[in-house]
C-alpha cells in the first residue's frame, strides 16, 4: 500500500461508490435494493441541504413503541387518525396525530443492546460499546462537520444528566477521538427559577475598562514564559479565550439562553417542566444558531416502564411528549424553521411485546419505533413494518446508521464518510448493520 | 572529521537553518579515520541454486560511529565458482562449495565465510512463504487495505499475511469475512479460476488500475507470473507452515541506527526457520517508516535520510512485524560541553544526546526545581513562606533533602494515591455502595502510604478473589466489564500491552492474535455474573463455574499464558494466581512499571504512550529502560526508590529553557517540557494560590459516613463518582470509567469558566482569602505583586514585569482592589501557571 502512515486518507475512500456496488453480490442484495441504492445522486450533484440544525428530543428509558407509535392488538391502547393519511397513532398522543404531516415514524428501527446504558451508546454514537475504544456521539459528530454560528457552541445537551440517569455516559455528549472542542455544552434545568447558564455572565465589578485590564496584565505575566516555551495547547487556549469573552460579551447569545424572553404562554404551551423548557431552549438555540441541541428532561430512565406500564404512559410520559414536541413543531412551522431543523425523537430502544407480571414492558432492540422529520425529511410517512405483535421487524428493517445518514444527508454531510481514529481504526461516522456504512432512508429525503 | 557550528534539528521549524548550513558540510568520511570493518553476518549459508543474499560492510570509526560501507568497498570471493556478486554486498548462488567474501576500503579488510549449497535442489513450495510474501510486499494486506480486521472490498486478508491458511481459504475458495462469526458471509466466490488463470480476481484486480487500491504490480511482473504459476499449477497450499521450514523468527539488523546526512545504510531482514537455517528477505518485505519525512527506504532495505530527526523503520515480513530505529543527525558540535552524570538515568540520556549532538539545558534553578518537584511528588504548590526559605538556604544538599522530605509527606500519598487510583480506577460500584467504593480505593491509597512492593500490589490485584477491597469485579453498572475485559485491564495496567483490539480480530499493528487474548481471558473464568446484571463476583469454591468461550468458535478456552504455555491442570482452582506470577515474572512488568513512573515525572514515556508496549513501538532509551527495570527488581519493586532515583537525576533537574541546539527535542530529554496540571492538582493549586478552600461536598446518595469532607480536603482526595465539581469537570478530569488518557486539552468551557466561573471570580475576591489578608494589612502593590509571583509561579517577578504591573495598577488609584484581582487572575490563567514545567 502506497500509504504506510495508519491515520492516512485511505486510497480506496475515494473509490467508495465503487467498491460498494462492486461489493453488492456479496451481499447479497436483491436487485430492487440495488436499484434503489443506485439511485441515490452522488452528494457532488445535489441541491444545496435544507437543514442546518438538529434537535434530539431523548426519551430516556426505552419508548414503548407498542402503545405509542406502532400500536398494535396487544397495547391497552387504540389508535387515532391523524393529520397524515393513513398514519395512526396512538390515543395518549392527540396533540401530535395534528403534527404528523411533519413527522414520519420508522416502525422498523433494529438494534441490538438490551440494557440502558450500551443501548444508549449505540443510539447516541452508532456503534455498539467497545471496551477499547470509545466513539463519538451524534452531536459532536454534526458540529464537526458543521462547526459554530454566531458565537455560539454548536453542541448543547439541556438539562445536565444527573448521577442516577442512564443519558449520563461520556459517549452520550462527548466526542471521544474528535478532540473536546466538540464535546457538548451542557446546561442545567431551564425549568428551575434560577436557571442561569453557567461562566456566561461576568460579575458587576468586571467592567469593559477592567476586561481590557485583565488582557493586559496576562499579556505582561504570559511574555517571559511564552517567550521560550511554543506549545500548540498554549495557542489554542489563547483562541479559546478570545471566543469565550466574545461569547459572554454577546447580546444575541445571552438571549438565546434567556427563557424569560419568551412569553408566558409560550412557555405554559411546551409544559412547565424539565421536559417542556429544555425542548423550548433547544428552540431558542436552533434559531439563534446552535447546530444540535439534545433535550434530555425526561429522568432517571423515566420511559422504563417495567411495571405499570399503562398508567405510567397515559399519565406521566406521553402527555409531556405530547405536549412539548407538537409545541416545536407548531414554532418551528410558523417561524419557517422547520424546513431547516431536523427534529428527532427517541430512546434507546423498544419495549417487550408481551406485558409482564408487573403490567410492565421490559427493553426490546429487535423492533422499535422513532419518529423524525423537519430539514427536509418528508413528513406524514410510515417506514417499515413491524410483524402483528411488534416484535420482529416485517419490512425494511433500519439500522440507526441508517438514520444518522438521513440526518447527515439533510444537513450536507457525506454520510458514507470514515473517520481514522489515532491508532488508525476507521470508524463510520453512519455506522449501519454489519458495521458498514448506513443509508439514508430514500422515501425520507 | 570536519567540524562546523552544527547542531541537530529535529524539528521542521528549524529546517531552513539547518539547511542553510549544509550547503558546506563535505560529505567524504576520511578514511584516517576508519577503526576497523567487518562484514555482516560473519557467517551465512545460501541453500537453492540462485538463491541470493545480501552483506552489509560496516566500518568503525574514532568518532564512535559505525557506517554502512557496502557500496563503497571493493567485495570479492575467493573462489569464483561458488557463485556471481552481482551488486555489491549481493552473493548469488552458483555450485556447492565454501568460499570467503572479503571486501577491501581503505587499507582494511574483512571477510565472511559462507557455506553454499546447491545440491538441495529447490525449496518445496510453501502458500505462506511464497505467495504470502507477495502478498505482503505488494502490501495486499495492510491495515489499511486487505489487511483491516473486516477486509476491503469484500476480500479479507490476514495482516502480513499473518494466518496463512484462512487467507487461502479466502483466495481459493471464496467469501466474504465476519467479524465475531466462523462463518463466511455470501455466496463463497473463488478468487482464482483454474481453469482460465489468467482471469483470477487475485491476478486481475491488482493489475486494474480501477482497483479500490490501484494498481500493486504489472502483467508480466515477476510477482504476476509466480502467482499465474501457482494458479496453473492447482493452486496447492503446498508445504504445511508448522513444517519442517517455518519461519520462526523475523529479526532485522541493525535494530538501532544514526546516520549522518550524507550516509545511507542497507537493512538486513533475516528469518530464522524451524530447521534451524536462516533466510535473507532483504528484499522480499516491506519497509514502513513511521516518519517518512525523515528517511526513504528503497524496495530493497536501504536507509536514505531525508532530514534530521528521529522515526522507525516497520518492516512486516512473513506473519512478523519487526522495527528499527533510526536517528538522523547533522555533524558535531564543535564545543560540545561536558556534561556530568550524577547517576545512571543520565550516562543514557547524555550518552544519546551526545550522540544526536544535542546539547542539554542547563540544571534548573532552585525556583524552577522547587515548583517542579512539588508538583510531581506532592501534586501541590509549596506556600510563599517554604519558597522564600528553599530559596535563601544555601546548603548544598538542600535539593535532596526537600526530596526526602517530599517522599515522607502526607501530600506524596494523596498525589501519588490520586494517580493510581485514576490508573486502577477507583470509581463507583454497582450497588451505589460508597463504602465498597471507599474499601477499594482505601486499598489503592494505603498500599501507596506503605509503600507496599509493586509485585505485591500487583499480586493482590490481579489475583483478587470474592468481597475483598483489591477484587473490585463488582462493576458499575454500566461499564459490564466481563472477564475479558477485567483480564485487558490487568494486562494495561501491569504489562503495558494494549490486548483489547485483539478481542474481536487480531490486533493491527501486531502478532497478537485473538487467541491469545482468548487464552489469556480464561484465566479469569472464574467469574459468576450475577443474574444478568453484567456484574461479575469472583466464585473461589467453583471450578470453572463459568467458562469463557471463545466468539468465533464458541469453544471453551483453556487458560494458556501469552507465551503459549498452559495453565498446569492443578492450578485451575485459582489461575490468576499463577497468572499474576507469570506477569511478574516477565520483564515487561518492571518494564512497564518504571516507564509509567518516568511518564508520571516527564510528561513522555521511554515507550509511548505508556501502556503500548510492542515491537512496532520501541522505547527511545531501551538500554535506560532495562537498566530502570533491573534497578527497580534489584531494590524491591520500591515505587518510592524509584521515583527518587529518577528525581536526584541530572535530567530531571534540567531546567526547561531551551539552548541553540535543543528547542525542538521533545523525545530525547534534553530539557524540561510543560506538562498541563491534571483538573485536581490546577483546582488545588488554584485553592492554596488564593488562599481559599475549596468547600466540596459529596453527592446525596454517596451515604458514606461523613457527607461533607473534612475542611482543608483537597481536590486529589476526592473520588470523581462521589465529588461533583464543575471546575474539574471543565478541566476533564478523569472520571475513572475508562483508563487514563493523558492529559486535560484546552476547550472552550474552560476559557468561559476562567472569565465567569466562580472558581476564578470568587476565590480571587473572597474575604479572608491571600488578597483580601494582604490589602487588609495594608501590603503596598509591589509587596502584592510579589506575593502573588511567589504563590502562584514559585519565582519572584522579573523587573519588567514588576513595573509593567506597577504602572497599570498606577493609573487605577479609584479602582485599586479590583484591579489587583484583575492581576491575580491574570496569573492564575497564564500558561506558566497551568502547566508543570
Amino acid at each position: 500500500m502506497n500509504s504506510q502512515t495508519p491515520n492516512c486518507g485511505c486510497p480506496h475512500r475515494s473509490r467508495r461508490s465503487f467498491l460498494r456496488a462492486g461489493s453488492l453480490s456479496f451481499l447479497g442484495l436483491t436487485l430492487a435494493d440495488y436499484l434503489r441504492y443506485s439511485a441515490t445522486p452522488a452528494l457532488a450533484s445535489e441541491t444545496p441541504p435544507k437543514a442546518g440544525a438538529v434537535i434530539l428530543l431523548w426519551l430516556e428509558g426505552g419508548v414503548s413503541h407498542l402503545d405509542t407509535w406502532d400500536v398494535k392488538a396487544n397495547s391497552g391502547f387504540r389508535t387515532i387518525p391523524t393529520n397524515a393519511a393513513g398514519v395512526r397513532i396512538s390515543e395518549i398522543l392527540p396533540r401530535m396525530s395534528q403534527h404528523m404531516d411533519k413527522m414520519s415514524i420508522i416502525r422498523s428501527m433494529k438494534t441490538f443492546e438490551r440494557n440502558h446504558p450500551q443501548g444508549t451508546i449505540e443510539t447516541q454514537t452508532g456503534h455498539r460499546p467497545n471496551p477499547a475504544m470509545k466513539f463519538p456521539s451524534l452531536g459532536s459528530i454534526v458540529s464537526k462537520e458543521l462547526g459554530g454560528r454566531n458565537d455560539l457552541p454548536p453542541y448543547v445537551v439541556v438539562p445536565t444528566p444527573s448521577e442516577n440517569d442512564f443519558f449520563n455516559y461520556e459517549e452520550a455528549y462527548k466526542a471521544a477521538f474528535l478532540g473536546p472542542q466538540y464535546d457538548s455544552m451542557i446546561l442545567p434545568d431551564p425549568s428551575q427559577p434560577d436557571f442561569a447558564v453557567p461562566d456566561l455572565s461576568l460579575p458587576k465589578s468586571i467592567t469593559t475598562e477592567a476586561i481590557e485590564d485583565r488582557r493586559t496584565m496576562l499579556s505582561i505575566v504570559d511574555k517571559h514564559y511564552r517567550s521560550r516555551e511554543h506549545d500548540a495547547r498554549f495557542s489554542k487556549m489563547d483562541e479559546f479565550r478570545e471566543t469565550a469573552l466574545q461569547m459572554i460579551l454577546s447580546p444575541d447569545v445571552k438571549k438565546a439562553f434567556d427563557l424569560s424572553q419568551e412569553s408566558e404562554e409560550t412557555r405554559d404551551r411546551y409544559g412547565r417542566d424539565r421536559v417542556g423548557q429544555s425542548v423550548l431552549l433547544a428552540r431558542r438555540l436552533v434559531e439563534a444558531g446552535c447546530r444540535f441541541v439534545t433535550a434530555a428532561g425526561y429522568r432517571h430512565g423515566e420511559w422504563d416502564t417495567h411495571g405499570k406500564n399503562e398508567e405510567r404512559l397515559r399519565d406521566k410520559l406521553a402527555p409531556r411528549l405530547d405536549q412539548s414536541l407538537s409545541a416545536l413543531l407548531e414554532d418551528l412551522q410558523q417561524r419557517n424553521l422547520l424546513e431547516s431543523t431536523v427534529v428527532i425523537a427517541t430512546g434507546e430502544f423498544g419495549r417487550t411485546p408481551e406485558i409482564n407480571p408487573g403490567r410492565g414492558r421490559d427493553h426490546w432492540p429487535d423492533c422499535w419505533s422513532l419518529v423524525m422529520g423537519g430539514g427536509g425529511i418528508q413528513g406524514g410517512r410510515v417506514i417499515g413494518a413491524s410483524d402483528e405483535r411488534g416484535a420482529y421487524v416485517a419490512e425494511r428493517p433500519v439500522s440507526i446508521g441508517d438514520v444518522y445518514a438521513t440526518i447527515y444527508k439533510a444537513l450536507g454531510i457525506d454520510w458514507a464518510k470514515s473517520y481514522i481514529t489515532p491508532i488508525g481504526r476507521p470508524v463510520y461516522i453512519a455506522n449501519g448493520f454489519d458495521d458498514q456504512a448506513g443509508s439514508p432512508i430514500a422515501e425520507l429525503i | 572529521m570536519m567540524l562546523k557550528t552544527s547542531h541537530l534539528v529535529v524539528f521542521a521549524f528549524s529546517w531552513l537553518a539547518w539547511a542553510a548550513s549544509m550547503v558546506q558540510a563535505e560529505t567524504g568520511i576520511e578514511s584516517e579515520q576508519l577503526v576497523s570493518l567487518a562484514i555482516v553476518p560473519a557467517e551465512a549459508t545460501l541453500s537453492g541454486k540462485g538463491e541470493s543474499r545480501q552483506f552489509v560492510l560496516i566500518g568503525t570509526y574514532l568518532d564512535g560511529f559505525t557506517r554502512d560501507l557496502t557500496t563503497r568497498g571493493n567485495w570479492e570471493l575467493s573462489n569464483p565458482d561458488v557463485g556471481d556478486l552481482p551488486t555489491s554486498g549481493t552473493l548469488a548462488a552458483r555450485s556447492t562449495g565454501n568460499v570467503t567474501l572479503t571486501a577491501q576500503f581503505a587499507g582494511h579488510t574483512a571477510s565472511s565465510s559462507v557455506q553454499v549449497n546447491v545440491s538441495d535442489g529447490e525449496r518445496p513450495f510453501s502458500f505462506q512463504r511464497d505467495i504470502g510474501a507477495i502478498l505482503t510486499k505488494r502490501g495486499c494486506n495492510t491495515t489499511d487495505c486487505h489487511g483491516t480486521v473486516k477486509g476491503q472490498g469484500g476480500l479479507k486478508l490476514s495482516s502480513n499475511a499473518l494466518d496463512a491458511k484462512e487467507d487461502y481459504g479466502w483466495i481459493v475458495d471464496g467469501g466474504t469475512f465476519q467479524v465475531l462469526s466462523a462463518e463466511s458471509k455470501g455466496p463463497r466466490i473463488p478468487r482464482v479460476d483454474k481453469k482460465n488463470p489468467e482471469q483470477s480476481l487475485i491476478l486481475t484486480k491488482p493489475t486494474d488500475t480501477d482497483h479500490g487500491g490501484g494498481k500493486r504490480f504489472d502483467i508480466g511482473s515477476s510477482d504476476y507470473l509466480a502467482i499465474l504459476d501457482w494458479i496453473r499449477s492447482g493452486a496447492p497450499y503446498g508445504e504445511n507452515a508448522g513444517g519442517a521450514a517455518a519461519v520462526v523468527k523475523v529479526d532485522v539488523f541493525p535494530p538501532e541506527m544514526v546516520l549522518e546526512m550524507s550516509g545511507q545504510h542497507q537493512l538486513l531482514v533475516t528469518a530464522y526457520l524451524s530447521d534451524g537455517s536462516t533466510q535473507d528477505l532483504s528484499d522480499q518485505v516491506m519497509y514502513v517508516p513511521t516518519d517518512p519525512q525523515v528517511i526513504e527506504v528503497s524496495e530493497t532495505g536501504v536507509v536514505k535520510p531525508l532530514k534530521p530527526g528521529e522515526t522507525s523503520v516497520l518492516i512486516r515480513a512473513a506473519g512478523f512485524a519487526v522495527s528499527t530505529r533510526v536517528g538522523i543527525i547533522q555533524e558535531s558540535v564543535a564545543d560540545y560541553p561536558e556534561v556530568k552524570s550524577w547517576n545512571f538515568i543520565d550516562r543514557f540520556i547524555l550518552a544519546k544526546l551526545r550522540k544526536f549532538n544535542i546539547v542539554p539545558s542547563e540544571v534548573s534553578s532552585d525556583a524552577e526545581f522547587l515548583r517542579r518537584i512539588c508538583l510531581d511528588l506532592a501534586g501541590t504548590l509549596p506556600p510563599p513562606e517554604r519558597t522564600r526559605e528553599f530559596l535563601s538556604s544555601t546548603d548544598p544538599d538542600k535539593r535532596n533533602q526537600l526530596i526526602e522530605s517530599l517522599l515522607q509527606s502526607p501530600e506524596y500519598v494523596d498525589y501519588w494515591g490520586f494517580l493510581f487510583s485514576d490508573l486502577m480506577r477507583a470509581t463507583f460500584v454497582a450497588s451505589n455502595n460508597a463504602a465498597m467504593t471507599q474499601a477499594y480505593e482505601d486499598w489503592v491509597v494505603n498500599s501507596i502510604a506503605a509503600n507496599k512492593p509493586y509485585d505485591q500490589m500487583a499480586r493482590e490485584k490481579i489475583a483478587a478473589t470474592g468481597y475483598s477491597a483489591p477484587a473490585r469485579n463488582l462493576q458499575y453498572v454500566g461499564e459490564s466489564l466481563a472477564p475479558e475485559q477485567i483480564m485487558a485491564e490487568h494486562v494495561r495496567i501491569f504489562w503495558g500491552k494494549r490486548l483489547d483490539c485483539a478481542q474481536c480480530h487480531n490486533h493491527p499493528f501486531e502478532i497478537w492474535t485473538q487467541n491469545q487474548f482468548w487464552g489469556l481471558a480464561a484465566y479469569y473464568g472464574g467469574l459468576e455474573e450475577l443474574r444478568g446484571s453484567k456484574v461479575f463476583f469472583d466464585r473461589l469454591d467453583r471450578d470453572w463455574g463459568k467458562p469463557v468461550a471463545h466468539p468465533r468458535t464458541g469453544e471453551k478456552v483453556r487458560p494458556v499464558f501469552f507465551d503459549g504455555t498452559p495453565l498446569p491442570a492443578e492450578e485451575h482452582l485459582s489461575p490468576r494466581s499463577r497468572l499474576a506470577e507469570q506477569i511478574i515474572a516477565s520483564p515487561e512488568f518492571a518494564e512497564t512499571a518504571v516507564n509509567r513512573v518516568w511518564g508520571y515525572l516527564f510528561g513522555r514515556a521511554i515507550v509511548d504512550p505508556v501502556d503500548d508496549f510492542r515491537a512496532t513501538n520501541p522505547p527511545t532509551h531501551p538500554e535506560l529502560l532495562d537498566a530502570l527495570a533491573k534497578d527497580f527488581r534489584a531494590h524491591g519493586y520500591d515505587l518510592k526508590q524509584l521515583i527518587r532515583t529518577i528525581v536526584q537525576s541530572r535530567t530531571y533537574q534540567l531546567s526547561g529553557s531551551p539552548n541553540d541546539t535543543n528547542g525542538g527535542d521533545r523525545i530525547n530529554y534534553s530539557r524540561a517540557l510543560p506538562r498541563p496540571m491534571e483538573a485536581a492538582v490546577m483546582l488545588d493549586a488554584i485553592s492554596s494560590a488564593t488562599g481559599v478552600e475549596e468547600h466540596f461536598k459529596y453527592h446525596a446518595m454517596a451515604g458514606g459516613p461523613n457527607q461533607v469532607p473534612a475542611p482543608g480536603a483537597r481536590a486529589i482526595q476526592m473520588n470523581p463518582d462521589l465529588c461533583p465539581s464543575q471546575f474539574m469537570d471543565v478541566y476533564g478530569r478523569s472520571m475513572r470509567k475508562q483508563a487514563p488518557v493523558g492529559p486535560p486539552e484546552p476547550t472552550l468551557a474552560q476559557t468561559l469558566h476562567m472569565w465567569a466561573g466562580q472558581t476564578y471570580t470568587a476565590k480571587i475576591a473572597e474575604k479572608g482569602g491571600r488578597l483580601d489578608t494582604l490589602l487588609a494589612n495594608g501590603a503596598a502593590d509591589a509587596a502584592i505583586i510579589d506575593e502573588f509571583y511567589l504563590a502562584t509561579l514559585i519565582r519572584p517577578p522579573t523587573h519588567e514585569e514588576q513595573s509593567q504591573l506597577l504602572s497599570i495598577l498606577a493609573r487605577r488609584p479609584d479602582r485599586r482592589e479590583q484591579t489587583l484581582q484583575g492581576f491575580v487572575w491574570a496569573l492564575l490563567c497564564s500558561a506558566e501557571f497551568a502547566t508543570n514545567h
